[in-house]
């Protein structure tokens, strides 16, 4: 060891700068999850619009199948993006004074709540009118993607619905509430593209 | 001279495993509307990831540098 190198080994150590993080765990663990949620779909609408293009005579929904609800759907879309608009106010709240932000909490689970609902109701119509995941691949897209959709809706409602919980016993943290809203934001905003994809 | 024959015998076998599966090597179909449904479904699944992770890392960017103004304006 030179002389040199003893003094630099001597010399005390900058103190480590301490940063918060970017980002909470749990809100880049959610984010990860929704990167693949987002592939998850991407393929199924792939899938759907190669076969949607390779239909006989072009004509969707196939001969002999009944139309979907666009109207209704386009009004339960509406309530789901509301339910979005409702929970970013929701969040706003809960930055200035955390219980105010029960009731906007509240009215985005309820609101998401009539989406699946309504979503529910236009699933056993269809099945009346005969439309089954093997009645034609026009069914089997439909139930796998709108199905998948209510599946992601149902999980995310029901951990919006533990955050309240939480909020209302005075134990909701801010990054708790950020990570389960990230997960209805996808919900919310991957609908849309859905909703054009499949109804229209 | 093994190494040849053993990427002479990979390339064989990559040649002949797409006709066992009855798998097509370009998804060719005549019909303009499914020629261009494959094009606009590689492209939006080839370019969707990118986009995401570049949207992410531009937004952690913009993040950290408002985070850093921030803690240099709270500094004495």
């Amino acid at each position: 060891m030179t002389a040199e190198s003893g003094a630099h080994a001597l010399e005390p150590r900058p103190k480590p700068v301490h940063r918060s993080p970017l980002v909470s765990d749990g809100v880049l663990g959610m984010l990860i999850f929704i990167f693949a949620e987002v592939m998850f779909f991407a393929g199924l609408i792939s899938a759907h619009s190669v076969v949607r293009s390779q239909a006989a005579g072009q004509m969707w929904p196939p001969y002999g199948q009944p139309r979907l609800p666009v109207e209704a759907t386009a009004a339960n879309t509406a309530a789901l993006l509301v339910s979005g608009i409702v929970l970013v106010l929701a969040w706003l709240a809960f930055q200035r004074d955390r219980q105010s932000a029960r009731v906007p909490l509240f009215l985005a689970i309820l609101l998401g709540a009539i989406f699946v609902f309504f979503q529910g109701l236009e699933w056993v119509a269809l099945l009346g009118e005969g439309l089954t995941l093997q009645s034609s691949s026009y069914g089997g897209f439909f139930y796998l993607i709108v199905g998948a959709h209510a599946l992601h809706a149902v999980v995310a409602l029901t951990a919006l619905a533990w955050a309240w919980w939480r909020l209302d016993k005075g134990r909701l943290t801010a990054p708790l509430l950020a990570t389960v809203s990230a997960f209805w934001y996808f919900v919310v905003l991957v609908w849309p593209v859905l909703y054009w994809k499949v109804y229209l | 001279m093994s190494r040849f024959w053993t990427t002479a015998f990979a390339l064989v076998v990559l040649a002949t495993l797409p006709e066992s599966a009855h798998a097509c090597a370009v998804c060719f179909d005549a019909r303009g509307e499914s020629r261009q449904a494959f094009l606009a479904t590689t492209a939006f699944l080839s370019l969707l990831p990118l986009g995401m992770v570049a949207g992410t890392g531009l937004w952690l960017r913009r993040r950290a540098r408002r985070m850093d103004a921030d803690n240099h304006r709270s500094d004495p």
